[in-house]
């Protein structure tokens, strides 16, 4: 069984490579650089472009084959692994490569690989014109025919969404105040999800006369009627909140529920905080009293400042450690680790909240590096004149 | 999310190096320290503090400063002044000092109050932060000047002035007053608590360069079409 799924994957990777070779000979401007070992077609895997170039390379059956022997070597491949073929996935298909073949090599694009043929063989169209060689788009000798037919489309909305509100008007139902799209949260597609989208390569001016357009269409007070061809082109950005990782609340023998600050980074300066919920308030840095540790009111203000925002001044009870920087720095340092330690005691609303009030990011201003010709980072020489 | 908006969300430093940049990409937004705007339930809120409140949902926020905390004692303008006055980065004196003006002002005041007849007492302001505000307020100026050139020549034309620079001209009017029309043996926090309570009242020399300055942008008035923007 072992031998012939062996038998299986290797001629199902060979066969690839050889096919790769073919077109490796026949189309070289899909594959940049000339690799003739290949065992994989992963020089196309790596291509970021799409295949827009040239009419299509491989035909629809050549891929329907391509799946069918993928689909197949997979479940062979989890056999010889055995593991249940139903229920295989991409991530374990990379762990069995990576386990059967060894690869000591640095180079990514000269591992070998075993992807799913829609990701290996780029997305492109279909012949574009039929048997008596007519294109069959109207817009195919722009060369551009997906791009200038979007803007068509786009701007023909327009038109319509013009001339529903004339109808308003004339019905005397015309509201400036119409529902609007709601855009806070989402972005448009960026110029590569866009050439993804129309199997096709746009410049920049291309790119930035359509969101020109879409921009023109979203000043209509009624554009709420095409609200579903807008959102095609928009994105959702991720919640920035769920981006925080919340450690869950640790016990000590006494019942007692701790949590730990890890070391934070403000200028060279690192902390950490042991956070016990016991009630009294006391904090201790590096052994001392704080009020001892920092005498300045500022940097106590510092540490006080995720607690009162939060208003549990006397609940917690700390231990900090601080080494390196100055007051300032340390001081920074543990007001970043002490919010971090208060995220696990804290609600998902609380935490948005305190990343809000800008807790929770950790500052990156660092020393500006001196520059070569100048006495400083921004101080000059003393400019002679002769 | 595609590749390149992660790359947003590091520290950074610009390809080209501008004289002001910042170690945050543009992308971050400023945070909000105060604790009362996230106490206000959805229902008070106008569409656009809603609007921006989606906004900050999605967007990363900068790290407050170490100036800046939640508590009630946190005050914006208070804290531009100590950064103004201080020298060679050290805060600890700068603060310092305007503890001392402040705490000086209060005694002036509270002794002012004993001293005053019953009708009076309601009039004497002894809060030294609504004396040091309402003091900046009458230092400010409404119409500044910018120096033009035209024709070879250079004129001095009124301009309107935003509220950022007019706050600027009249800190920056007060620590220089203080600094250099003082007697060698006063100290600073007592010229300071005499010249805010001076400008609190109108008088004093702070306020004397405001109305100057007026005067001369009343009387440089026929210049004003030299402005383009």
């Amino acid at each position: 069984m072992a031998a012939s799924g062996g038998r299986t994957v290797g001629s199902f990777l060979w066969k690839c490579g050889n096919c790769c070779f073919n077109f490796n000979t026949v189309s070289s401007n899909l594959t940049r650089q000339v690799l003739s070992r290949q065992l994989c077609v992963s020089a196309v895997l790596h291509r970021k472009n799409l295949a827009a170039a040239g009419p299509e390379k491989f035909s629809e059956e050549f891929i329907k084959k391509q799946v069918e022997e993928f689909n197949i070597g997979k479940r062979h491949l989890a056999n010889m692994m055995g593991e249940d073929p139903e229920t295989f996935t991409q991530g374990d298909i990379n762990r069995s490569i990576a386990y059967l073949f060894p690869s000591g090599l640095f180079d990514k694009k000269a591992k070998p690989l075993m992807k799913h043929p829609d990701e290996v063989f780029p997305k492109q169209r279909a012949v574009q014109w039929g048997a008596d060689g007519r294109p069959f788009h109207f817009l195919f000798y722009t060369g551009k025919q997906s791009y200038y037919s979007l803007m068509h489309d786009t701007f023909t909305k327009a038109l319509a969404v013009e001339k529903h509100q004339d109808r308003l008007r004339g019905k005397d139902l015309f509201t400036q105040d119409a529902k609007q799209i709601s855009l806070v949260g989402s972005r448009w597609l960026l110029k590569e999800e866009l050439e993804e989208l129309l199997v096709e390569t746009i410049s920049e001016h291309d790119y930035a006369r359509f969101i020109q357009l879409m921009e023109r269409l979203l000043s209509l007070p009624y554009c709420s009627v095409e609200e579903d061809f807008v959102q095609r082109y928009r994105r959702q950005l991720e919640i920035q909140s769920s981006k925080q990782q919340v450690q869950p609340l640790q016990y000590d023998q006494h019942g007692v529920a701790y949590s730990t600050g890890d070391g934070k980074q403000r200028k060279t300066a690192t902390g950490t905080v042991l956070l016990r919920d016991s009630g009294s308030g006391s904090i201790s840095i590096n052994g001392t009293n704080y009020v001892h540790y920092f005498p300045v009111l500022q940097d106590r203000e510092q540490l006080m400042f995720p607690l009162h925002f939060m208003g549990v001044l006397g609940r917690f009870d700390m231990q900090c450690s601080v080494s390196g920087g100055g007051h300032s720095s340390q001081a920074g340092a543990l007001r970043l680790a002490i919010s971090r330690a208060m995220l696990s005691f804290l609600s998902e609303g609380q935490v948005e909240t305190m990343r809000q009030a800008g807790l929770l990011t950790p500052d990156p201003r660092i020393k500006e590096r001196k520059k070569p010709g100048q006495e400083g980072a921004r101080r000059k020489f003393t400019w002679k004149k002769r | 999310m595609a590749a390149s908006l992660t790359g947003l969300l590091k520290p950074w430093t610009p390809r080209v190096l501008l004289v002001r940049w910042s170690r945050y990409n543009p992308y971050y937004l400023e945070p909000e320290p105060r604790k009362e705007v996230y106490h206000i339930p959805e229902t008070e809120l106008t569409p656009e503090q809603k609007e921006e409140r989606e906004l900050k949902s999605v967007r990363p926020i900068k790290a407050a400063t170490n100036s800046v905390t939640s508590s009630v004692f946190n005050d914006p303008v208070l804290s531009k002044f100590v950064n103004m006055m201080m020298k060679d980065g050290d805060k600890i004196i700068a603060k310092g000092i305007i503890t001392q003006t402040l705490e000086n002002m209060k005694r002036k005041q509270v002794e002012k109050y004993h001293k005053a007849p019953e009708g009076k007492k309601a009039e004497i302001e002894c809060n030294p932060y609504a004396i040091f505000h309402q003091a900046l307020e009458n230092c400010k100026p409404v119409i500044g000047l910018a120096s033009i050139q035209k024709g070879g020549k250079f004129y001095q034309v009124p301009i309107p002035l935003t509220d950022n620079r007019r706050r600027f001209l009249a800190m920056k009017w007060m620590i220089t007053e203080c600094r250099d029309n003082k007697h060698r043996r006063t100290l600073m926090y007592e010229k300071l608590s005499q010249e805010l309570l001076a400008a609190f009242s109108k008088e004093g020399n702070v306020v004397k360069r405001k109305h100057e300055l007026h005067k001369m942008a009343e009387s440089n008035r026929a210049y004003a079409h030299y402005r383009w923007w």
